[in-house]
Order: C-alpha cells, then sequence, then structure tokens
C-alpha cells in the first residue's frame, strides 16, 4: 500500500512537470482560468454554464488537454462569483451568495482590494483541500470496484438520479423526482444498447442513436439561463473602488482553525450528488459564525465571513469530484457538465476507472493543483483589470453567449438536429424552472439514464429474469437500503418519527454531558 | 522566381511522363485522413506507418482526423468526396465495413483500394478463479450444459461478438452471450465474475492478463503467442480443427485509396507501404502493443475486407441491427 502511495505520488508529480514542461498547456490553464473568472463574476452566468460552453470548443482536444481548460474554467468561475459579491453586493454566482454578506460592507470600509485578496487565498487553499480529500477518499471507494456488477451499476444510476432529485428541490422533493425520471423517460430514446430495438424515435433517423448529451445539457442549462437574465433587465451599481490585492497571508493564518473546518464542509457537501458549491457557501457560512467568538461581527464586513464561504465553496469542487471519479455520479451541477465532457472524450468514469486507465485520478488532481495555482496567479495579478468586465452591459454579453450555445451544440457533430433538440429543451427547462422544478436532476437522468437501462436490463439477462440476485450481493443491498431510505425520509409520518428519534437521542446524550 | 521554378517542375514532370510512370507520383504531399478519432489504435497505426512511409516517397503523408458519423461514415464520405488521383488517402479499420448497412453512407466497401496494416489478434479469456484450464474444458463444458455459461465479447455486432460466433460454430460450444457496450466493460464483467468467458482482442487484455486478472485459454488466430509474465497461449486451432472453417476473423487496420485512383499511385503505394511495414521502428511499435502485422495489399487486401463486409453486414441483418438490407447493397451472403 505505502510503495503504491509512492508509486502514485511519482505519477503525480511527473504529470505536473510534464503539464508545465509545455508553454500551450501554461496558457491554456491561464487563459482557461481567466475566462473561468470572467464566467463567475458577470452575474448570470455560473460555473456551469462556463464548463457546458468549454466543453464544445473541446471536442477536438485529447482528453488531458479538455481536462485541463474545464478545470481551470470550473476552479476559476467558482471563485470569480465574488468579484461582484464584494464590489457590486450581487453575487456573481449562487456560490458566492454568502460571500457578499461581508465582502461588500468590506468593500464599502475601503477594504475591497483586501476582500479580494482574502478570497483568492482562500478559494486556493480551499480547492488544494478538496484535491487532497479526492486523493485520500477517492482510492478507498474504488477498492471495492470489483464489487461493482450490472446489478450495482444500476442501483448506482438510480440512486444518483433520486437523491439529487431529492436534494436539488427548493421546495416538494417530488419535483426533484419528477424532473430526474423526465430525464430518464428521454435517455430511453433511441435504439437500445443491447438489442437495437428502435424506442421512441418516431421512424425520425435522428433520434436512431439516441438524443446527444450536449445539446439537451446546452439546453437545460443555458437556455433558462439567458432568457432569465434578459426578462429581469438586471443592471449592475457602480463597483466599489479597490487599491492594492496583496495574498492576505497574515489574516488567513489567524483563520487557519476556520478554513480547515470550511474546507471539510465544503468537501463534505460537494461529495453528495446534485449539491453543489452554493449550498457549501452558505453551510460554511452559518457554522464559522456560530463558532466565532464574535458572530456580531458576521454581516459587517467580518473577514473570517468571507474566508469562510470562499474556502468551502472552492473545496467543493474536489469534493464533487469523489463521487464524479469513482462512481461515475456527479457532485454538483458543473460536474455533471464536467461528466458529460468526460464521456464524449471517450471515458466513462465510475469504480472501473481504477483499472482501465488506474493514473487518472492522479492526473487529475495534478491538473487542480495547477488550475489554482493559476487561478489565484490571475486573482493577484489580473483581478484589477478583470473587475472591469462588469462595467460590460449584459445586453452584449448575453448575445455572445447566446450565439456560444447555439453554435457548441451545432459544433458537436455539425448535426442541425442538435439544435432542434437544444431550443425546445432549453424552452422546457426554463418553464420547469419557474414552476420551481429543480433542472439538475433531469441532466443527470439523462446521463445516467443509459446507464440505468443498460445495466437493469443486463442484471436481468445474466440472472435469466430472477431478481434474487438484487439481494444477494452485499453492494446490492447496500444501495437498495440507501435508496429505500432516501425516498422514505421524504414520507411525512417517517419524517416526525424519526424527528421524534433524533430529539429522543440528543436529550439522552445532553443528559450524559451533564 | 518561385512561379519559373513551378513551371519548370510542371515541365520537368510533363517530360518524364512520357519517359518513366513511377517519377510522376507523388509531386506533391499526400493527407491521409484517419475517420476514427485521434490516439485511437487506427489513428496510432496510421500515423505511425505514414511516418515511415514518407521516408520512402519523396513527399510527406500527413494525418488528419475526421470521426463521426455512423462506422466512420463523416470520414470516409470526405475522403471520397476528394479527387481519385491518390492524393487523399482515408485511415480505416474492419469495422468500416459496417457504415453501410447502417446507412451512414451508400457506398460499398470496393470503392476503396485497401493496404491492411494489422491488428491485435483475438483470443478467448476466462475468469482467473474459473474452474476451466483449457479450452477443451470450456468447450465440453458449454456443450453438456448449452447455454448457461455466459460469454462476454463487446457490442453485438462487434469483430469479437463475431469471433465468438466463430467459436460456437467451430467447436460446437453454446455460449450464453451477454453484450457490453465495449471491450473495457466485458472484459471488466469477467473479472467480477458476472460473465465467464470473455472474448476481446490481446491488445485490450494483456494488461489484465499480466495481472492475473484474467485467465488466457486459447488464442483465435493460427500459431500460439507468448506474452511476457504470462507464458505461452496456445492456438484454439490446434484442439478444434474445425475452426479454421470459421476463424480468423482478423482485425484489419490499415489505409486506402479510391480504388479509382491511377495505377502508378497504387504502385508508389505499395512499394512504400510494403518498406514501411519492414521497418524496425514499424515491427518494434507492432510488438509493443501486440499487434500482428498483415502487410497484405492489391487484391488479396481487397478481398479481405469483402469477406469481413459479408460477415459483419450479414451478422448485423440477422440481429436486426441494420437499417439498409445488405442485399440491396450488393453484398453477398458469406
Amino acid at each position: 500500500m505505502t510503495m503504491d502511495f509512492f508509486s502514485n505520488l511519482g505519477i503525480f508529480f511527473q504529470t505536473i512537470l510534464q503539464l508545465i514542461d509545455n508553454p500551450m498547456t501554461i496558457l491554456l490553464l491561464l487563459g482557461a482560468s481567466f475566462l473561468g473568472i470572467i464566467f463567475g463574476a458577470l452575474p448570470g452566468l455560473t460555473a456551469t454554464l462556463g464548463v457546458a460552453l468549454l466543453t464544445t470548443l473541446t471536442y477536438s482536444m485529447d482528453l488531458e488537454t479538455a481536462l485541463i481548460a474545464l478545470i481551470s474554467m470550473y476552479v476559476g468561475a467558482v471563485y470569480g462569483g465574488s468579484y461582484p459579491s464584494i464590489l457590486i453586493n450581487i453575487p456573481g454566482t449562487a456560490a458566492a451568495a454568502a460571500t457578499a454578506l461581508d465582502g461588500y460592507p468590506m468593500a464599502q470600509r475601503g477594504e475591497g482590494g483586501r476582500a479580494l485578496g482574502l478570497t483568492t487565498t482562500a478559494s486556493f487553499i480551499g480547492t488544494v483541500v478538496g484535491m487532497l480529500a479526492l486523493i485520500a477518499f477517492a482510492p478507498l471507494i474504488a477498492d471495492a470496484a470489483l464489487q461493482f456488477t450490472s446489478y450495482e451499476f444500476f442501483l448506482l444510476a438510480f440512486f444518483g438520479i433520486i437523491i439529487s432529485g431529492t436534494l436539488t428541490s427548493s421546495d416538494l422533493v417530488y419535483k426533484g423526482w419528477i424532473a430526474g425520471l423526465i430525464g430518464l423517460a428521454l435517455s430511453c430514446i433511441g435504439r437500445d444498447q443491447l438489442q437495437f430495438y428502435p424506442r421512441f424515435t418516431f421512424d425520425l433517423s435522428q433520434l436512431d442513436g439516441g438524443i446527444e448529451v450536449v445539446p439537451v445539457l446546452i439546453g437545460a442549462f443555458a437556455v433558462p439561463q439567458i432568457i432569465r437574465s434578459m426578462r429581469d433587465r438586471l443592471t449592475l451599481g457602480k463597483p466599489q473602488p479597490i487599491k492594492r490585492i496583496l495574498p492576505e497571508f497574515k489574516t488567513i493564518r489567524k483563520n487557519f482553525k476556520h478554513i480547515i473546518r470550511s474546507s471539510m464542509i465544503g468537501v463534505g457537501i460537494g461529495a453528495v450528488p446534485g449539491v453543489g458549491e452554493d449550498i457549501a457557501g452558505w453551510v460554511s457560512y452559518g457554522t464559522t459564525k456560530n463558532s466565532h467568538p464574535k458572530p456580531e461581527n458576521f454581516g459587517k464586513g467580518e473577514p473570517a465571513g468571507i474566508i469562510a464561504s470562499e474556502t468551502a465553496n472552492n473545496s467543493c469542487i474536489g469534493g464533487a469530484l469523489i463521487p464524479l471519479v469513482t462512481l461515475g455520479i456527479p457532485g454538483s451541477p458543473p460536474a455533471v457538465m464536467l461528466l458529460g465532457a468526460l464521456m464524449l472524450h471517450g471515458l466513462n468514469p465510475g469504480p472501473m476507472v481504477v483499472i482501465n486507465r488506474p493514473t487518472f485520478l492522479y492526473e487529475l488532481c495534478a491538473i487542480m493543483v495547477l488550475a489554482s495555482l493559476a487561478m489565484w496567479l490571475n486573482g493577484m495579478f489580473l483581478a484589477k483589470h478583470v473587475i472591469k468586465v462588469l462595467r460590460v452591459p449584459a445586453t452584449v454579453f448575453l448575445p455572445i453567449v447566446t450565439v456560444l450555445s447555439v453554435i457548441g451544440s451545432y459544433a458537436l457533430g455539425l448535426n442541425i438536429f442538435n439544435l432542434y433538440l437544444m431550443i425546445p429543451v432549453g424552452i422546457a427547462a426554463y418553464l420547469l424552472g419557474e414552476m420551481d422544478y429543480p433542472i439538475s436532476p433531469l441532466v443527470i437522468g439523462v446521463i445516467l439514464g443509459p446507464m440505468a437501462d443498460e445495466n437493469l436490463r443486463r442484471a436481468l439477462m445474466v440472472g435469466e429474469g430472477d431478481l434474487t440476485g438484487f439481494f444477494e450481493r452485499p453492494v446490492s443491498l447496500l444501495l437498495i437500503a440507501a435508496i429505500v431510505l432516501t425516498i422514505c425520509s421524504q414520507i411525512p409520518a417517517w419524517k416526525r418519527l424519526s424527528s421524534r428519534l433524533i430529539a429522543r437521542f440528543l436529550k439522552r446524550s445532553e443528559g450524559e454531558q451533564k | 522566381m518561385k512561379r519559373i521554378a513551378s513551371f519548370a517542375t510542371l515541365v520537368l514532370t510533363a517530360a518524364l511522363s512520357t519517359v518513366s510512370t513511377a517519377a510522376e507520383y507523388p509531386t506533391r504531399n499526400i493527407t491521409s485522413v484517419v475517420v476514427w478519432g485521434a490516439g485511437g489504435g487506427t489513428d496510432t497505426a496510421n500515423r505511425i506507418v505514414a511516418a515511415e512511409m514518407s521516408k520512402f516517397l519523396p513527399t510527406r503523408i500527413n494525418v488528419i482526423n475526421k470521426p463521426g458519423g455512423v462506422a466512420g461514415s463523416l470520414g470516409m464520405s470526405y475522403g471520397y468526396s476528394q479527387k481519385s488521383d491518390g492524393y487523399t488517402m482515408v485511415g480505416i479499420s474492419e469495422s468500416n465495413v459496417t457504415s453501410a448497412v447502417q446507412a451512414g453512407w451508400d457506398k460499398k466497401f470496393s470503392v476503396w483500394y485497401p493496404f491492411i496494416i494489422g491488428g491485435s489478434p483475438d483470443l478467448v479469456s476466462v475468469t482467473a478463479n474459473s474452474p476451466y484450464k483449457t479450452l477443451k474444458d470450456l468447450v465440453e463444458a458449454a456443450k453438456k450444459s448449452p447455454n448457461s455459461i455466459k460469454a462476454a465479447a463487446s457490442g453485438s455486432g462487434s469483430i469479437h461478438h463475431l469471433n465468438l460466433l466463430a467459436l460456437e460454430n467451430g467447436s460446437g460450444a453454446d455460449f450464453n452471450f451477454i453484450p457490453y457496450k465495449g471491450s473495457a466493460p466485458g472484459q471488466n464483467a469477467a473479472m467480477t465474475g458476472e460473465v465467464t468467458v470473455v472474448v476481446t482482442s490481446l491488445a485490450e487484455q494483456q494488461q489484465l492478463l499480466k495481472a492475473g486478472k484474467l485467465r488466457p485459454l486459447a488464442m483465435l488466430v493460427k500459431g500460439s503467442t507468448t506474452v511476457d509474465g504470462v507464458g505461452e497461449i496456445p492456438s484454439a486451432f490446434d484442439s478444434y480443427s474445425g475452426l479454421t472453417k470459421y476463424l480468423p476473423i482478423s482485425q484489419a487496420i490499415g489505409m486506402a485509396i479510391r480504388s479509382d485512383a491511377p495505377d502508378e499511385a497504387k504502385a508508389a503505394l505499395t512499394e512504400a507501404f510494403n518498406k514501411a511495414l519492414a521497418t524496425d521502428k514499424v515491427k518494434k511499435w507492432a510488438a509493443d502493443s501486440y499487434y500482428q502485422l498483415s502487410g497484405k495489399t492489391g487484391a488479396e487486401a481487397s478481398a479481405q475486407f469483402a469477406s469481413l463486409e459479408s460477415l459483419f453486414s450479414w451478422t448485423l441483418h440477422e440481429l436486426g441491427a441494420t437499417k439498409v438490407n445488405p442485399a440491396d447493397l450488393g453484398i453477398a451472403k458469406p
């Protein structure tokens, strides 16, 4: 095991050296990270959208190059959201919403530069901690790789859809499940993978191969975003002036405790499928406030507040990649997009990736380290210029994004049918969003649908129609239990019962403490 | 100056062409359009051989990729739409023969004049802890209880599936075929024990064989093969001579020009191709990546592709996976 660890460490450093040896790679790293920051900084554009649009530009790249671009974009965008939070009190992405609470008051006090320096370093540390978590936890899960057969793969895909539906619904959990099932239904279109029987193709040859994931992703994530931003006619306030941006190592050192806690929260939340950076930022902010000696300072420009939300939302990236790499289930909405991109490049993440491509995890981590470095450098030296984009009106950048979305969908196989797919999906996603249906489960349904479908049918083939196979295998049983619990926990009667149990348990442990 | 030079070249080539036809081709760089993605098996093979061929030609061969469509139809349509002057090649593999019956395009494979580099031979392996030590053990067990031993071989209608079918036909064994979307998931399933038997290529299996995660039983080609750290893998033909009627069905990775290209282009390329395949560099690459070099050109290569086309098209048709009836395309039954 230790031998393994050192040889893996070797691969890790080798990859880093290889990557920085190539000037094109460095350019790509810095460029993608810079673009990411802009995507994050412009309110109305999100990390998910950035990764989605960039994916369409990576069709012709090899996997590693594509990953460098996409990860840098992801890391940059999650970080970039803090700029407008701090300077104009409008979060660039939902992930940076908590940052505005203390960032804007600091900027009003004339400490905008300090706040930006803090976010930059905190985001950097967060990303690196997330990466360390990924490298530490992923092999543990992957150790069980050989336990995964068609039964488990089906349950895994189904669990991914259910849990993301559960966690992303803002009001009724059923809406998340409905969205997931819509996605699952969409994924059934086309010839089935095992016996080539055409399903729901309406004799359209374009539907024969199934629906392409990328146009659906762009339709579902980009189109509603564009419609909404145009509808709301977002006007931005004048940014607060900033002076110099310094790394603020001193303040960071003083808040070390909060950084560690926030990173752990970020990793934990990121690892849960479907919930992402936005929730991580809030939870971490709340926890830090509650445990801080002076909670009354929060909301008035307390550096620890910024550190809390920014460390957590960036460490969430590594967390979100844990289930993505090991189980093939994306942990956050941008990771959904990343999964789509990986599949496009012929890599199917999942338990078998350690066997099929043993070095992948370490390559990925090497790229993450470089991406966070690129982000930090961009933040330190270019932030002053990046914030100029905040003066660009939405009427200028939204049409650009629209054109990019259309080109991106079309460019996949130069197929005009992709546009006929993207637009209706986009409009449907917008309408669903207006009715408070979450969109991520729908997209996860489309992505994981073929995995669920193919493996369920193969499991039945292998078992010759017998279902007992599902109940004879340990991992399979565990997954069934997880699915049943997820569903049951949403039933009101069950909720009442469990809250009563928890209350009783808490009372007893309090009693013990006394 | 440049104009004069090119005019002079023109005159010179025109003059030379009356004297010797061999010197006429090629006068400018050749483009090879690989119809599969960059970094894949077909791409790598084409790039290595094209680089060696360039050394024996007065001009270079530039390799580009145009993947996409149905079974490489995008790249093949593009390559076919260029002039038939021998300056555009396509980088192809055996799977491209299915493009026509899947309505990727409407041409038979005989529109190409292929050069076959080779491919990795298929072999039959079993889960490492299964009771079958030899091919005989396995076949006898399968004969005793037909359709009970589960076998994986990549997707339905893939080259590995065809090899599995041929193994069944030639040995009389009857397996329960479980389809997987590719070779890797099929091999994984054999490792986990979800299936017992797997038929894929040596290149795809070698790492798992070396790690002891799969047990090789027999090569599905003539002659045994030795793999470092695994030992000698015998040929299936030694135990079941009836197999020769159905096997080998070999991977055929290679390149092609339009079959109506000028004869001097075919001759020049064939010469360079043969020389390239004889170089140590190509030989070493083949050995390292567990490929068997073929070197078939001309009528021999065309015949191999024609038989692959017939076999693939009709098997897919029987599986219900075709959109165009092979008979309508004039593809004869195997």
